[in-house]
């Protein structure tokens, strides 16, 4: 997958140079409108082999979710979002969770995190044998505009601790 | 998995199944542990049947209403 990452930095810097007023605002449609997506010149791939059954999965949410005991929240304060990400224990439960991301409705998510993190559910989906194992260790970002760290430095270490995981198949859910 | 099909468009997910649901709930209604299993059943079915690269396919279940049969 190619990006070009000098591109978007130029973009990305004008943006945050006009938009932070309007940010500081909260006025977050006019300045998402205009936000210089990166766009790959080719769509990354890599083709399903084997089955669910035999295969250890992965979970992904960009809620902003963090242990409440135990991790720091992500910075909901600046322009660049915060490019970190915080790991998740499979047996973790939706009262050890709290949500550090200010641009969306929590209160939905308050009631059954589920929604937004189905780990209840993969854990389930685990025991009747439908998929082989749930990862002990799942991930969380959070609010992201910097999407050149992200690539740079988060991604690498994300992918690290996939593999580390011998993970076969990871599950986004965007928030 | 993704809600917004301007966007997916833009970033080029390898595949991806699109809800109509807002963000803070993806998976629709909380509490609905049918939809939300089904929904993952649905993304491992789609392992196998997505073959195209860029792939997005609409799955059908809408807020507070039934899900189809």
């Amino acid at each position: 997958m190619s990006l070009n990452l000098e591109k978007f930095r130029a973009e990305y810097d004008r943006w945050v140079g006009e938009s932070l007023p309007d940010y500081l605002a909260g006025k977050m449609e006019h300045i998402v409108k205009k936000y210089p997506f990166i766009t790959p010149d080719d769509i990354p791939w890599t083709p399903y082999i084997g089955k669910p059954a035999a295969q250890k999965f992965g979970l992904i949410t960009s809620g902003g979710l963090y242990l409440k005991d135990s991790q720091v929240p992500f910075d909901t304060s600046s322009i660049h979002g915060d490019t970190s990400y915080r790991e998740l224990p499979k047996k973790v439960r939706q009262e050890d969770v709290g949500i550090a991301h200010k641009h969306y409705d929590h209160s939905l998510a308050k009631q059954d995190l589920n929604i937004i993190y189905p780990i209840q559910r993969f854990v389930e989906l685990e025991e009747e044998g439908i998929i082989g194992r749930l990862a002990d260790v799942n991930y969380s970002l959070s609010y992201v505009n910097d999407a050149v760290t992200l690539v740079e430095k988060t991604v690498p270490q994300l992918i690290k601790g996939i593999r580390e995981q011998s993970i076969d198949v990871m599950f986004l859910v965007p928030v | 998995m993704g809600n917004a099909m301007d966007r997916m468009s833009l970033i080029k997910p390898p595949r991806a199944l699109l809800v109509k649901f807002a963000r803070g709930s993806m998976f629709g209604e909380p509490g609905n542990v049918s939809r939300q299993r089904r929904i993952i059943l649905d993304a491992l079915t789609a392992l196998k049947t997505m073959t195209v690269p860029g792939t997005i396919t609409e799955l059908p279940y809408r807020w507070k209403r039934s899900d189809p049969e």
